[in-house]
């Protein structure tokens, strides 16, 4: 019967990722949330990588490089002059 | 996806007009994506440069083959997957050893974090530092390539696992496999500062692990 309960560290990393999805099932998420309550190894990877998630979630990560517009357009504009156009 | 929505109707009016030889009709169509755009292709590439190539080759293929473009799906998911494509194409002529390493399915074993940091809130002015930033950005272009698309595309796009896995060609089941993957090696890449390091001027990290 315990052992139906309880859920190793490796089974916990193995599905951590779809945790914070919301991906897995009832039974599955109160063993991982019984499993974090007594373990501080398990519970600093889940919120770190929430933390994670978050710095890369606000769009900021990637940083267009200066001038990109003005050479996409450029380039656009000398490959229009050719006289390339919508096939 | 892109954090710029163009209403359906305007972009399909925008598309005809480029057909019928309109060029400004073109910019317009694009501009909203140009960042998304730009994204997708180093996602694959992990580099500024060949993505900036890569992103601009995706642009002009698009104009070019505008015609082919069907409404069944929206015009920035066609463009993106172009992108993709098109980056891949070039990290195939780059690395052809490393990209066939992509192909091939997940069979990589369990992946252990190595780093139990324990990072419970980042302060709102650590999110920005820029020591922090930085660090991000160089963990995920060390990620290996079929890692980071996934992660890119889900986690800092903002597709559905669904779409990622249609527009990288690979399963649901993969896409969260890889998902896992990147995550985890992202938080292990950053532990060594979560602990308060990213939160300390100068940060010169001191280790405060409690075990």
């Amino acid at each position: 019967m315990s052992t139906e309960l309880t859920i190793d560290c490796g089974h916990v990393f193995r599905e951590i990722s779809n945790y914070i999805e919301g991906e897995v099932d009832a039974g599955l998420r109160a063993r991982m949330e019984a499993h974090f309550k007594q373990c501080a190894h398990c519970t600093a990877i889940l919120d770190g990588t929430r933390n994670v998630l978050r710095l890369v979630g606000d769009g900021e990560v990637f940083e267009l490089p200066a001038g990109f517009s003005q050479r996409l357009y450029r380039k656009l504009e000398q490959h229009l002059d050719q006289g390339n156009s919508p096939k | 996806m892109a954090a710029t929505h163009v209403s359906l109707e305007l972009e399909t009016a925008l598309i005809a007009r480029v057909c019928k030889g309109e060029r400004d009709a073109f910019y317009e169509l694009v501009r909203p994506y140009e960042k998304a755009v730009y994204v997708a292709a180093r996602s694959v590439l992990g580099n500024d440069e060949e993505a900036e190539d890569a992103a601009q080759e995706a642009v002009l293929k698009a104009f070019v083959n505008l015609r082919n473009f069907r409404a069944e799906s929206k015009f920035s998911t066609w463009l993106i997957q172009i992108a993709i494509n098109e980056a891949r194409m070039r990290l195939r002529k780059q690395h052809r050893e490393l990209y066939e390493d992509i192909e091939r399915a997940d069979h990589e074993g369990d992946y252990t974090p190595r780093d139990f940091a324990d990072w419970r809130e980042i302060p709102e002015e650590t999110v920005h530092r820029k020591q922090l930033r930085q660090a991000l950005t160089k963990a995920i272009a060390a990620l290996e390539a079929k890692y980071r698309e996934v992660f890119v595309l889900r986690d800092v796009q903002h597709l559905s696992i669904a779409e990622t896995a249609k527009m990288l060609g690979i399963t649901a089941a993969n896409v969260k496999t890889r998902l896992l993957r990147a995550r985890l090696q992202l938080r292990d890449a950053l532990a060594p500062g979560l602990d308060g390091g990213w939160s300390l001027p100068e940060a010169r990290y001191k280790k405060v692990r409690p075990w």
